[in-house]
């Protein structure tokens, strides 16, 4: 049988796929119908994985620069290259050293890219750059239930029968679990769709509110504060199984109605009548976006604050869940892809946790806290040295820091930009090249297994990580991903029991403890309502700046293309965008279009207080009047204008910024 | 018509094993999915599995192969170019009759007009099929709808129907007849036929029961779709649903539309790649210089509906494209498979 079957690596949905092996190369790919999530669907990427793994651009030798341009290297050159150069920077490794993680590498080179960091480096600035977003979901999950992760489950979205979908073109992003909340609306759950954008769910729900740009938080709050005016909260429900209602209703008491419908730019009536359809449901999902799209810390405490008081959490068919964009965004934070944690959102700064890792590791582990490599690159002190592992290219928006840098390595299989800044290349093996897990976005961990021979003299990350520690001293002794994965079971509560060979054969096991969902009962603290802020401001137009504009992805501009770009039919769609609007685009209203003078690819400048791009204008009955779009895959502004915006960026606001548009 | 026992009805396959790259249906053991690929051990091959999820269309069309490569001499300025055919004779073994029709149309489209295709008459051409009979539908079947089951009519070389104890073999071609001579299979009487017969009848009869999953009366929506008088509301309300995955396409035995790319393997050298295609992808249908005729996906959509089901396009395939095989019901994110399609324009209709 020349089908193997696998995982689909592209997006957090976790898909399950058969690939086509022959001889020594993936020829295609087929859904696999009996994966509990996928059920047999794929979308475009899935469909045309076996293009990028056939791509000629791939990193096939090691590398090192000199006199400017890369040439090549021998493997030993070039890892003792690196390895000098991490013993150089360790001296000072809390200022001087960074490691930036990827989204996409498995569970077990995480892991072990971790390890070296804090334990070989003695660093812990490590982070990933990615959907810096997710973190803030995992921090409120965590902090209202204990666990730091999505609390439904995506088997059960056809349990439920109010589905809530807030600011996400899930169609674009994970679009088999679109797929699922599709089929549910279709055969009869109420579904309800609030964005600024009116995306294709929201086409396919049975109530679409279309909102102004940044207006999320209140709106949530909204709802919430109806549910309690209207006495239609879960009493019972707050009284057995939850602590903190009083400091949630006192933040609510401060949200004037008054306000609400100008700031959201919806009627007071079709949101009181979402809450009822809420509260009046047997059980209720609600998702949203975890990425560079997401939202602000306080917006997504008042989403998961509202399913706590409608009792809507901890049940089967309910659940808060947060969608991850990258495969395993969710398993980088398992595994301590962050500064300020160890493995399963275990804080460093626990004495006991620290203890537990210095005895199975054998080391003193640094115990200050860290800092993300963005924070290092942008917080003024000048960051030395930076080791990189198969990255996006969004990074590429602080190409200055980087390039200013003495030393950065970078680490992969595919060939990427980061390769021009960096002094050493090491490739690695695809994920098809070697065993690996990934964890999706609702938490669960399934095996990849490996299909075909990595290319001659070229290692799987996890070896080479092992490698590169093995020469800077440390006595690793691992002799398959599986061993790496036996370790990480041993120090992570929630990935306890979880091994290789239990995985083989499944369609995954879900932490903590093959539990479907948040459970009530397995727990033995409350659930706490989270802390909300009340400031329900929201981002103003002015006469200078009269259109509010948002960001968001695309299906075919997905993550910068690093990967899309590799391939052949994703390409070409993506080229059918790009050949259109070379400089990319930006969404804009028939209304605003008139009133501009212009047409479909005219080109505009986009102007805000802090910076401006000229883009052409894409005139579509998608957005509202004065609001704006834009996919942020687009060159120009994820270089420039970003860069320009990181502050705006940073505060969340669904990342909205007034501008003015005028033609050129 | 010849008689086979059960246990030797893997025989055929050896047989053709010794000349052919053998075909057939097998059960991947971790996930259960019956899938249609190439068997180096006979034994896998398994003709009582369901429907295989992957129909035989990638064995003349593969989802992504090297058609050729070429080289430019730049002293000289000459081009060379090498064909890349896949010459080895195949044998598909255990096809259901739907596929076998999806077989057809995809002759008739790369053989059967005034072009030729080169790449697909060497994956055909020294072809051995071997189709099975469906005692039972599936739940996602339709092909008494579509005229292509539950027993294959033509195109076959043999064609074996489960009796019981015996598998029926009919031949349907001189090499068929060839095969069966020399396995020395004993002739076929009437009273086995006549129980083939009653076999299709009570299979034909069980889709009632059984294919609960899909109905699609095609031949009601034929002169609709053909005349093009179906409401564009229509079409936007299944364009609404499609994410453009192309995966209907893909799992389609009829579907034939392809994709051509050059990789550049040296500086003076490239490949040429052809790809799986799909008329739901915004691309497919732009043309150089941006222009998109069918820039909207529900008329991408149209286009796919009226592939399978106008008369237009019917007279090409000498049948509706549609083969009933229900496999883009399975694999639709939306909820546009074929026969929802269809029932959506009968809706139309009564209305």
């Amino acid at each position: 049988m020349n089908y193997k079957s696998g995982i689909c690596t592209f997006c957090g949905t976790g898909c399950g796929h058969l690939l086509d092996v022959r001889g020594n190369a993936v020829c295609g790919v087929f859904p696999l119908q009996n994966h509990p999530v996928s059920k047999g669907r794929l979308c475009v990427r899935g469909w045309n994985v076996h293009e990028l793994l056939n791509t000629p651009e791939k990193i096939t030798t090691p590398l090192i620069r000199k006199n400017g341009a890369l040439a090549e290297a021998s493997y030993d050159e070039a890892v003792s290259y690196l390895v000098d150069n991490l013993t150089k920077y360790k001296k000072n490794s809390s200022d001087e050293i960074g490691f930036l993680a990827s989204p996409r590498s498995s569970n077990e080179e995480n892991y072990l890219l971790m390890k070296l960091a804090r334990s070989v480096v003695n660093t812990n600035n490590i982070s990933l750059d990615s959907d810096p977003g997710h973190r803030l979901s995992l921090d409120v999950m965590h902090r209202g239930t204990g666990m730091a992760g999505m609390l439904g489950s995506l088997e059960e979205i056809a349990k439920a029968d109010f589905l809530l979908v807030v600011g996400i073109d899930i169609t674009k992003q994970n679009p088999i679990i679109g797929s699922e909340i599709h089929m549910a609306a279709r055969a009869g759950a109420k579904l309800v769709v609030i964005d600024t954008r009116n995306t294709q769910i929201a086409k396919l729900s049975s109530r679409f509110l279309q909102i102004r740009p940044g207006a999320y938080r209140i709106a949530m709050a909204y709802l919430a504060k109806v549910l309690v005016n209207e006495n239609l909260a879960d009493t019972d429900f707050i009284k057995k199984y939850t602590d903190g209602y009083d400091g949630f209703a006192s933040s609510l008491a401060s949200l004037k109605e008054g306000d609400v419908a100008a700031k959201t730019g919806i009627a007071l009536g079709p949101l009181q009548e979402v809450a009822r359809d809420l509260a009046g449901s047997n059980a209720a999902m609600v998702f949203f976006s975890s990425g560079i799209s997401g939202f602000d810390r306080d917006t997504i405490s008042y989403i998961y604050n509202l399913f706590v008081l409608a009792g809507k959490i901890g049940r089967e068919g309910c659940g808060v869940n947060p969608l991850t964009g990258i495969n395993n965004l969710q398993g980088s934070y398992d595994m301590g892809i962050a500064p300020d944690l160890l493995t399963g959102f275990q804080p460093l700064s626990d004495a006991a946790v620290q203890d537990k890792f210095n005895r199975e590791w054998g080391v003193k582990l640094n115990s200050g806290p860290g800092k993300s490599v963005y924070e290092l690159m942008t917080g003024g002190n000048r960051l030395k040295a930076l080791v990189v592992v198969d990255h996006d290219e969004s990074i590429i928006r602080n190409v200055d820091e980087i390039s200013a840098m003495d030393f950065v390595a970078y680490i992969g299989a595919f060939q990427n930009n980061f390769m021009n800044y960096a002094h050493v290349v090491l490739p690695i093996a695809a994920y098809v090249e070697t065993d690996g897990t990934y964890t999706n976005t609702e938490r669960r961990v399934q095996l990849s297994k490996k299909k075909v021979e990595p290319p001659k003299d070229i290692l799987p990350g996890w070896k080479l990580i092992a490698d590169i520690a093995f020469r800077a001293g440390a006595k690793w002794n691992y002799g398959s991903p599986a061993d790496v994965m036996n370790e990480i079971a041993t120090l992570t509560p929630n990935y306890s029991g979880i091994s290789h060979e239990k995985l083989q054969g499944t369609f995954g096991i879900k932490w903590p403890g093959g539990a479907p969902r948040f459970s009530l009962e397995g727990t033995r603290r409350k659930v706490s309502f989270v802390p909300t802020g009340t400031n329900f401001a929201v981002p103003v137009a002015s006469e200078e700046y009269p259109i509010l504009l948002s960001i968001g992805e695309s299906q075919h501009y997905w993550h910068q293309n690093n990967l899309m770009k590799k391939t052949a039919i994703p390409l070409r769609e993506y080229n059918a965008t790009l050949l259109l609007y070379p400089q990319g685009y930006v969404a804009i209203s028939p209304q605003n279009a008139r009133e501009l003078n212009v047409r479909d690819r005219f080109p505009v400048k986009v102007v805000s207080p802090y910076g401006s791009m000229e883009a052409m204008v894409q005139v579509t009955d998608k957005v509202k009047p004065n609001t704006a779009y834009v996919a942020y895959f687009v060159h120009e502004m994820v270089t420039r204008f970003f860069l320009e915006h990181k502050d705006v960026l940073k505060r969340g606001e669904d990342a909205t910024i007034p501008v003015r548009i005028v033609k050129v | 018509m010849y008689i086979i026992n059960k246990s030797q009805v893997l025989d055929i396959a050896r047989e053709l094993q010794k000349e052919h790259q053998v075909y057939g249906p097998v059960m991947e053991k971790e996930t259960r999915q019956v899938m249609f690929v190439a068997v180096d051990d006979i034994a896998e091959l398994d003709l009582s599995a369901p429907i295989p999820a992957v129909p035989p269309k990638h064995a003349v069309f593969p989802h992504f192969e090297r058609i050729m490569s070429y080289t430019y001499d730049r002293r000289n300025k000459k081009v060379e170019i090498k064909p890349d055919y896949d010459e080895k004779p195949k044998a598909l073994f255990g096809l259901r009759s739907c596929d076998l029709t999806g077989i057809q149309c995809l002759d008739r489209f790369y053989l059967g007009q005034e072009f030729v295709d080169e790449v697909y008459r060497n994956h055909r051409k020294k072809m051995f099929i071997v189709t099975n009979t469906c005692n039972a539908p599936f739940r996602q079947c339709f092909c008494v709808c579509t005229d292509s089951g539950p027993s294959a009519h033509e195109g076959y070389d043999l064609n074996l129907t489960d009796l019981g104890d015996q598998y029926l073999v009919e031949a349907g071609s001189e090499q068929g007849k060839k095969m069966a001579e020399r396995l020395s299979l004993s002739k076929a009487d009437d009273s086995h036929r006549k129980r083939k017969e009653a076999i299709v009848d009570k299979s034909v009869s069980m889709f009632d029961s059984i294919a609960k999953d899909n109905k699609a009366w095609i031949s009601r929506v034929v002169n609709r779709v053909t005349t093009g008088l179906i409401e564009e509301k229509v079409w936007e309300y299944i364009g609404d649903q499609c994410i453009e995955c192309g995966a209907c396409a893909f799992v389609c035995p009829s579907c034939s539309c392809f994709n051509i790319v050059d990789p550049v393997t040296g500086i003076d050298s490239a490949d040429r790649m052809r790809t799986w295609d799909s008329c739901s992808y915004e691309g497919y249908s732009r043309m150089a210089g941006g222009h998109n005729p069918r820039k909207p996906v529900e008329d991408r959509r149209n286009k796919r509906f009226f592939c399978k089901l106008s008369y237009s396009q019917s007279k090409k395939y000498l049948r509706p494209g549609c083969v009933g095989c229900g496999r883009c019901a399975w694999v639709c994110p939306g909820d546009i498979g074929l026969p929802n399609v269809v029932t959506y324009i009968r809706r139309e209709i009564q209305e």
